[in-house]
């Protein structure tokens, strides 16, 4: 009975299919085909990747954003993973319930982010007015338009983003565990040594690959902050590609290229890494 | 002893990370009710006035309609294309599901950013409108979200025996679909929904990109009113955080009433349809940064 008649439904999923197609698929060969394509004649040219590759400028975004995101993820997961484990410890019904406003907390980024962070830490920020009236040096020399300032903010949506990922694996590890391994006389350092990090590894990987890539792929926290003055790849991307007088869309699709295949590698080893997690708990 | 102690430690690290998650929320909501604000770490006044011009502000009233209705044409579009789909693909071609599985996970490898480029260079100038490869965008961006939704739903509810079942009593399928199993994956449908109701009500990367100037949204009507008057913006941050907290609010009350049903039926299955939305791997397409 299931073997012969699901045929006459493939006509169901053509809808989806077109839709995925002409706004994804096409869209994307269109990009690389673009990204081979000089902007000046419209022939076939290797020209936009030696640009990029010679040019120090689009480099440098490359390494700004891959800083800012590599800080901000291993700071934001040392501290997702002590939230994490401090929710571990409460009962049930409210655990629940904080991890529905966690996911509002990993909302509030982009421009209300932004704005936030500029009352409070910005120029005339209320915390900067209140360390300077301590006469406390804790800020003066801190600037929110600049790339600390993006790591500073983009920690508040990566914490968040860092506990939904690994809160899951850490409820997973069982009292008993623990117990067993206080009465075989283990202390507290052994058995997170032993037993604990070595449970929560893969998925702490995992985690990190994952809030790096959403790092990366920051635009509107970073747009709203910093306008283009900070050399970031989505800000310098979106600056080629969309119609302004430097537009060279060219150059944005060799860029938006080679972003997409950094994500896709990071985004297999992720993948790859949460595989076996499962795999070890099966 | 040692657990009281633990609690206490416990307790302290979640104060202090929900006062850090909290102070943003809070600095907005002083800015928006004060006219000034700038050499002291307290407003100094206190006033509605600004919610007051943001009601009588035609450019917000707009910016807020068009939000809604990008949103609500969008999610109209995304239901009735991937709920069928995603059935069907569950029920009757598991080789399809395995590949949607991987498709579907392609938003996460290319920020909006990168998908955006891709619709420009394809649309840009074309006789296609823009607002309808905004749709098409936020479409693609909301895939791994609803697919897994769905997915996680339908084997919650056991839908291959449901469907079954419907069949042996005589049920042709698209009876099935609409009797049986529709209704029954109704409450994680709505949970999925509303939260990515909040994902595109909240858009800015493709819709700055792809029209921009031209069709104003909520957040890009905050980040203009954001150089022009910060207490104003604020003022919307406010409104807006409080739509989203209504949601929240509903989504927990949903879900635990889901919880209450599945007590009462004691149904050995595990029912993750109504737990779905904590599945972290959803979550991401939510956080648009």
């Amino acid at each position: 009975m299931k073997t012969k008649r699901p045929n006459k439904y493939k006509l169901w999923l053509l809808p989806f299919f077109t839709v995925t197609a002409l706004f994804l698929i096409v869209p994307l060969v269109l990009m690389v085909t673009s990204s081979f394509t000089s902007g000046a004649t419209g022939a076939f040219t290797f020209s936009n990747y030696t640009e990029v590759f010679t040019n120090a400028f689009y480099y440098q975004s490359f390494l700004n954003s891959g800083m800012i995101a590599l800080f901000s993820s291993v700071v934001g997961l040392l501290l997702a993973i002590i939230v994490a484990y401090a929710m571990t410890c409460l009962p049930n019904k409210i655990q629940d319930k904080i991890s529905v406003y966690i996911n509002l907390a990993a909302n509030f980024a982009g421009v209300p982010l932004a704005f936030a962070f500029i009352i409070l830490v910005g120029n005339s920020g209320a915390f900067r007015l209140f360390f300077d009236g301590l006469s406390i040096p804790l800020l003066s020399e801190f600037n929110l338009y600049s790339w600390q300032g993006l790591t500073l903010t983009y920690l508040y949506f990566q914490i968040p983003l860092g506990i939904l990922f690994i809160y899951p694996s850490l409820k997973k590890m069982r009292k008993e565990w623990k117990e067993a391994a206080f009465l075989l006389g283990a202390t507290n350092a052994m058995y997170w040594r032993k037993i604990g990090l070595p449970n929560i590894m893969p998925s702490i990987a995992g985690t990190f690959i994952i809030m790096f890539a959403n790092g990366m792929g920051t635009y509107e926290t970073a747009y709203a902050l910093t306008g283009s003055n900070v050399n970031l790849i989505t800000i310098r991307i979106a600056a080629l590609v969309s119609g302004d007088i430097y537009a060279q869309p060219e150059v944005g699709s060799t860029l938006a290229i080679i972003f997409a295949m950094m994500m896709l590698l990071i985004l297999a080893t992720s993948q790859i890494l949460l595989k076996r997690v499962r795999r070890d708990l099966a | 002893m040692t657990k009281k102690k633990n609690h206490f430690i416990a307790y302290s690290t979640l104060v202090i990370f929900g006062l850090y998650m909290i102070f943003p929320f809070i600095s907005t909501g002083l800015y928006a009710t004060s006219t000034a604000w700038s050499n002291t770490i307290l407003p100094e006044d206190f006033t509605f006035q600004w919610f007051v011009a943001l009601g009588q502000d035609p450019n917000f009233i707009a910016a807020l309609l068009r939000s809604v209705s990008l949103t609500l044409i969008t999610l109209a579009v995304v239901l009735i294309i991937m709920v069928p789909t995603v059935c069907l693909v569950y029920l009757y071609f598991p080789k399809v599901d395995n590949f949607l599985k991987g498709l579907v996970l392609m938003p996460y490898a290319i920020p909006s950013v990168i998908l955006a480029t891709g619709l420009l260079r394809m649309y840009a100038g074309s006789v296609v409108p823009m607002y309808a490869v905004l749709v098409g965008g936020l479409f693609i961006g909301s895939l791994p979200f609803m697919y897994q939704g769905i997915r996680n739903s339908l084997e919650g509810i056991g839908a291959k025996s449901l469907m079954e079942s419907a069949e042996i009593l005589g049920a042709n399928t698209l009876q099935s679909f609409l009797r049986v199993i529709v209704p029954n994956i109704r409450l994680g449908l709505l949970i999925t929904t509303l939260l990515i109701f909040a994902g595109f009500f909240g858009e800015f990367v493709l819709t700055n990109l792809l029209i921009g100037g031209n069709y104003e949204t909520i957040r890009i009507y905050m980040l203009r009113r954001m150089s022009e008057n910060g207490h104003l913006a604020s003022a919307v941050m406010v409104a807006y955080f409080t739509l989203l907290l209504l949601l929240s609010l509903l989504i927990t009350r949903l879900t635990s009433a889901g919880k209450v049903k599945r007590k009462e039926r004691r149904s050995k299955r595990n029912r993750r349809a109504v737990g779905s939305f904590q599945n972290p791997s959803e979550t991401v397409s939510l956080t648009k940064q």
